[in-house]
């Protein structure tokens, strides 16, 4: 019918009409998805290269034995995983990336929302204030870790200095498996913090100022505004700062890699250091592919479960 | 990168056109012995190498530079990749990516693997093509680059462990070198060597480095002097033999009793005054000449049964996939790098051991020496070393494998027994891909 290309003749009340011809429609139809090519084809051809081939490319990895530089592959079916079920220190990698995460997307969106609610006041100097408190996010997560290695020195260090000033005795930081996640968690929260505040603010910013001056004709307190209005109105925002924060927690290398390469005793390795180690540092590259598809599902489930939640408890204004 | 591409190819043809016309005889240097030919200016090899900045990395640039100075031929631009682990991680992944470089400075436990993938040139024709002498290396570093009559792996900042003394401290202790003789007698005196501001400990009488930090080498001498090993050449692994046990209890009771401490990087508390003593590659001796604020010295490591000290350190190979002419010069560097004088300069600069037994011997080192006495001790001990036990430089991760058991000895102060138990099962499981792939590679 496609094909036809002649115009199609109906009647309404006795009156001839022209209806769009079939060919038409395919032209019109084909035209879009040329365009459509043309607009998302680049993408998908990047995405296809650089995401989507090597994420499968992953999964036939897991199954496999390589060492990254032999020509040869020795396929291992389930091996590499049931290595990961039973090996101990999997586990505790496992523990610590939860620890790490939820420890530091808490105090994160926690600080963060008391700073936005700090610098959303008119005080003076807020501006600088805000810049300020981005700052350290726009910082390299390399080179703040190397700053605060000489800040957690336990001798020498800034914070050992603070802490003296108080009588208090700095904890040799980096080198006891005890301090070294805490540590570690101080300096992300400290980098991201900015990020959260910002987001934060916006929020705070985008609620209408009727609905506080309608709580207030309602006799609602400073606590009850907050309790009603804000935190409502800003669950969107904190949704999406709990899923963008828990994916870059995930992902969190760079600060681990130089301030305590995943030690003391694998004290703060996480899966994602994990993953680097055993690929590139033990050259088990199954392993390492192994971890990678662990760390993904995770990564899925927690997305999944966040989209679920959020379809039914989070207002959108 | 595309330039210099071209100029290879340029400078294969001159090559070969130079060799064609001269029909030079068979010595090395009659491959650049005919730049009339070449149009393109030097050939240019790239070399990757893990030392960059401090005395090392300056050291570096300075081989680098002479060498560049010394001849139009060859430029070699090197590159630095980061740690002797960085390095390895970067030459693998090149090897994906099939843009590796021409030479590459290659540690201890990474020459290794790159050979049993069969990527490293096998240097004996270049040897006897050229004026090198291979009885002027210093015999048990020259072997250990070695597999079946072929040299793969040529000494170049190779190392020992040496043991580092605050001279101070021991002076305010009344006591002499003499007690780093043996274990039990330093252990009688570190009491002597520590400083308590009330019940907090500022000076420790040892320092250990953790896992990342190269523990295993250190502690490679110490199982040997309790009469241990890590395993055989065969790759049975008796780290968890009785006597390996009781060496790694002495290093818990070295925490445990509060007179020793592991942190991420001994060599720098020592410099700040936090241990009295270290063990430490002869390779930090020029970081702790220069930023030791006290008197330090060294002395051979302590015996316990016996002694024992191993080699350490990297040296350089050439990737198998290079340009052949750029596998000449990169040799061509090779041998200028290793030579007597740019050893006496390396040895003197760094402390890495010198790796030509002429240069040892040289007024120069004899004046260097009469002048550093601490680095005398690290060439005196040199005779007394070995090569270490496979289970740590052949099997990948070896190194990594032993430090955290040794972490979990110092840091969370486990005993050995149960450490090395664990620590067995891991190299087992581990040493057998490579000995699949030995059989394959070797018979």
């Amino acid at each position: 019918m496609a094909g036809s290309g002649k115009s199609a003749v109906a009647t309404i009340d006795g009156q001839p009409i022209e209806v769009a011809t079939p060919r038409r429609n395919w032209n019109i139809f084909s035209r879009e998805w040329v365009l459509f090519i043309l607009f998302v084809g680049p993408n998908l051809l990047l995405f296809t290269a650089f995401s989507y081939w090597p994420m499968i490319e992953n999964v036939r990895l897991s199954t496999q034995r390589w060492d990254l530089l032999s020509p040869v592959r020795i396929n291992v079916g389930l091996d590499n995983f049931r290595y990961l079920v039973e090996n101990d220190t999997f586990h505790k990698v496992l523990w610590n990336t939860l620890y790490f995460t939820f420890a530091a997307v808490g105090l994160s969106l926690a600080l963060g929302l008391m700073v936005a609610l700090l610098l959303n006041q008119r005080l003076r100097w807020r501006n600088g204030a805000r810049a300020i408190v981005f700052a350290p996010f726009m910082l390299s997560g390399a080179a703040i870790g190397i700053v605060w290695a000489y800040i957690f020195d336990p001798r020498f260090g800034l914070l050992a200095e603070m802490l003296g000033w108080v009588g208090l005795r700095s904890p040799d930081w980096l080198n006891r498996p005890e301090w070294a996640m805490p540590a570690i968690i101080i300096v992300y929260v400290w980098k991201n913090l900015g990020f959260t505040t910002v987001i934060f603010l916006a929020g705070l910013q985008s609620i209408p100022q009727d609905l506080y001056d309608a709580a207030k004709i309602d006799g609602a307190n400073v606590f009850w505004r907050f309790r009603s209005v804000t935190l409502p109105m800003l669950s969107p925002i904190a949704f999406f700062l709990v899923v963008t924060s828990i994916l870059s927690t995930f992902q969190s290398f760079d600060i681990i890699n130089v301030m305590t390469r995943g030690g003391p005793v694998d004290a703060t390795n996480t899966l994602i250091y994990y993953v680097y180690e055993q690929g590139f540092v033990a050259f088990n590259a199954g392993r390492s592919a192994a971890a990678a598809l662990v760390l993904f599902t995770m990564m899925m489930v927690i997305t999944l479960i966040q989209l679920r939640y959020s379809e039914s408890k989070v207002h959108y204004g | 990168m595309t330039a210099s591409k071209i100029d290879r190819r340029t400078m294969v043809k001159g090559i070969a056109g130079a060799a064609a016309a001269t029909a030079v005889g068979s010595k090395a240097s009659s491959v650049f012995a005919a730049p009339a030919v070449i149009q393109s200016g030097p050939l240019e090899i790239t070399y990757w190498t893990s030392f960059q900045g401090g005395a090392n990395g300056d050291a570096q640039d300075e081989l680098v530079k002479r060498f560049n100075e010394s001849q139009t031929d060859i430029q070699v631009n090197h590159e630095f990749q980061g740690s002797y682990e960085e390095t390895a991680q970067a030459l693998t992944a090149a090897v994906q990516g099939g843009s590796t470089p021409d030479m590459s400075l290659l540690s201890d436990v990474w020459w290794f693997k790159f050979y049993l993938s069969q990527l490293l040139e096998p240097l004996n024709d270049y040897i006897d093509n050229s004026d090198l002498d291979p009885a002027d290396y210093v015999d048990s570093l020259w072997t250990e680059g070695v597999r079946q009559d072929s040299q793969f792996w040529i000494p170049f900042a190779r190392s020992t462990p040496l043991f580092y003394y605050n001279v101070e401290a021991l002076d305010e202790a009344g006591l002499d070198a003499s007690i780093f003789g043996n274990w039990d007698t330093f252990v009688e005196n570190t009491e002597a060597l520590m400083v308590r501001d009330g019940d907090e400990v500022t000076r420790y009488a040892h320092g250990h480095p953790n896992g990342a930090s190269y523990i295993a080498w250190l502690f490679q001498g110490v199982i040997w002097q309790y009469n241990g090993k890590y395993s055989d050449p065969d790759f049975t692994i008796t780290i968890d033999d009785e006597a390996g046990v009781e060496a790694g209890n002495f290093y818990l009771s070295s925490v445990a009793d509060g007179w020793a401490l592991a942190t991420e990087d001994h060599v720098v508390d020592f410099n700040t005054g936090l241990f009295s003593t270290i063990m430490a590659s002869t390779g930090s001796m020029g970081g702790i000449r220069a930023d030791a604020t006290f008197e330090w010295g060294t002395a051979f490591l302590p015996e316990k049964y016996s002694f024992g000290c191993c080699t350490g350190g990297s040296g350089l190979s050439i990737l198998a996939s290079a340009d052949s002419a750029n596998k000449e010069a990169a040799f061509e560097f090779i041998k200028f790098s290793t030579s007597p004088e740019s050893t006496a300069y390396w040895a003197q600069t760094t402390g890495y051991m010198p790796v030509r037994k002429s240069a040892v011997d040289s007024d120069e080192m004899a004046a260097f020496y009469e002048e550093n006495p601490q680095a005398r001790t690290a060439v005196d001990q040199l005779p007394k070393t070995a090569p270490q036990d496979s289970a740590r430089v052949f099997i990948p991760n070896g190194d990594q494998i032993i430090g955290g058991g040794l972490e979990q000895i110092t840091v969370n102060q486990v005993d050995a027994a149960d450490a090395f138990a664990e620590v067995a099962g891991i190299l087992e499981e581990e040493a057998q891909p490579v000995v699949e792939q030995l059989q394959a590679v070797e018979g």
